[in-house]
């Protein structure tokens, strides 16, 4: 089954068409990257698909559910990680988990187990104590990922989750999202070629709201005559006139 | 309904957590007023009627609740300015759910501050405790709901930046137009009517009217009462539908 399919899924703000008809399965189980430069409509998209946004034209399934007429089981599916780093600031790393899993109808039991997951996964339990606002700026990126992952989705939207990492972090979170890969379906928007590379099934390119390409690393570069997907992804956003 | 209330429980605590860990907060909302409560009577009790404990306790009472408008609408502002109102809008939780969060776990705090200024109050005018004071304490939990509804409206209209210029212009109103630190009898009719129109003077006298005796009860308690609570439902009803609005853009 599709974990979201799209037909002519359009968002527009008075004069500014920001996803101009998008038309896109992406199958359950799959890491599927979205790139694209500044104002492509990559984070309109993923917010329309996690109801966030109301789409001005077109349809889509989300896990099998009706954008728009059956929001209220797709946000029991779905997970989002903001661009922006979005954290209980005063609460403690453990009470931000507690938070965001009592808010998914989780139980105590089922609290502790989801934190001690995360601590896991995330090493966060070293700081499970300490106030959000007194981490560092990474370990609040990582957090806000983390919670994120709380609330057990089927479908993960990550928006630019490596932004202003550094690079020992950045390839810390790439293990973590490997690890994720098969487990849920994910959709990662993204500026860094190398983390499309490393991590995608398959990769979509957009611009000005349009979706140029779909399809894996390997029919891009067939597609683009190019052998990586920063060159090949210059290829397809430039049109074809640009020969870096 | 039990999924709902859970998410309700949630939210409070989270607010309410981040409100008392911000020790400005309690400066302006507890400190300061006791401060001035105190002050104000050893200078000035003497001089005029104004400075009474019976008529100063409560008006300080009411004072003390126009911080938690500055304080419920920076919560908010801020929660949106860091993108975390748009991550917990992927939850189910509805935008009733996430305003009766930000207003009910002030709730407490207005009865922490109700009952230590007439606490303090009555230390320097034992004729402050009684039935009417015990009374009063309840009462002052309806005042604060004005102000709070207009916390959570300004913190959803505003910016982190501006809600604090906001919310003085309310501090101010109810400071100057409760009557609470000057005569009123020399204004003129036209600013009474003013006085009398808006919330803030009925706030003050419906706490004040409660501790020292209600003669007339429609002019002293019914007429300042309804009045107050059209201005609360107001708030609530502008602050759900704005923040509903902001929820889908």
């Amino acid at each position: 089954m599709a974990a979201i399919r799209t037909t002519n899924l359009t968002k527009s703000y008075k004069d500014l068409v920001a996803v101009d008809n998008l038309n896109l399965t992406v199958e359950e189980g799959e890491l599927f990257s979205l790139l694209g430069v500044n104002g492509a409509g990559k984070t309109t998209t993923v917010k329309m698909l996690s109801t966030l946004v109301k789409p001005t034209s077109g349809e889509a399934t989300v896990c099998g559910f009706a954008l728009g007429r059956e929001d209220g089981k797709i946000k029991e599916l779905v997970d989002i990680s903001m661009q922006e780093t979005a954290i209980a600031r005063k609460l403690t790393v453990r009470e931000n988990i507690e938070l965001f899993a009592r808010l998914s109808g989780q139980k105590k039991d089922e609290i502790a187990e989801t934190a001690r997951r995360i601590y896991e996964d995330f090493g966060l339990g070293k700081v499970a104590n300490k106030k959000a606002a007194e981490l560092s700026g990474g370990w609040q990126r990582k957090l806000s990922i983390a919670l994120s992952l709380v609330t057990r989705p089927k479908l993960l939207f990550l928006d630019e989750p490596t932004l202003g990492l550094d690079v020992l972090a950045r390839r810390e979170l790439w293990r973590v999202i490997e690890n994720l890969k098969g487990k849920m379906t994910i959709v990662l928007t993204t500026h860094y070629m190398e983390e499309a590379e490393a991590l995608s099934d398959r990769i979509g390119i957009m611009r000005d709201g349009r979706l140029l390409f779909v399809g894996t690393k390997e029919e891009l570069y067939a597609k683009t005559g190019k052998n990586d997907v920063e060159n090949a992804f210059i290829e397809v956003v430039s049109g074809g006139d640009c020969n870096a | 309904m039990r999924e709902s209330l859970s998410r309700l429980y949630a939210l409070s605590k989270r607010n309410a957590k981040e409100i008392v860990r911000d020790p400005l907060s309690l400066i302006f909302m507890i400190g300061l007023p006791l401060f001035m409560e105190i002050l104000f009577y050893l200078l000035f009790h003497k001089l005029t009627d104004q400075f009474q404990m019976i008529y100063l306790a409560p008006g300080i009472v009411v004072f003390s609740q126009a911080f938690l408008t500055l304080f419920t609408g920076q919560l908010i502002a801020l929660d949106r300015s860091t993108s975390l109102l748009t991550r917990l809008y992927v939850s189910k939780a509805t935008p009733v759910e996430f305003i009766l969060s930000y207003a009910l776990p002030i709730l407490p705090l207005t009865l922490v501050q109700s009952i230590l200024f007439f606490l303090v109050g009555g230390i320097f005018d034992a004729g402050l405790f009684g039935v009417k004071m015990l009374l009063a304490i309840p009462l002052s939990l309806v005042t604060s709901l004005f102000f709070i509804g207009m916390g959570i409206l300004f913190g959803s209209l505003c910016s982190e930046k501006s809600i604090g210029g906001i919310a003085s212009i309310l501090i101010a109103c109810q400071s100057v137009l409760s009557g609470m630190w000057f005569p009123i009898e020399g204004l003129g009719d036209g600013m009474l009517a003013l006085m009398n129109a808006l919330p803030f003077r009925n706030a003050t006298l419906l706490v004040q009217n409660t501790v020292n005796g209600i003669g007339d009860a429609f002019a002293d308690f019914w007429r300042p009462l309804l009045i107050l609570l059209g201005y609360t439902l107001a708030a609530f009803v502008s602050a759900v539908l704005v923040f509903r609005r902001k929820m889908k853009q």
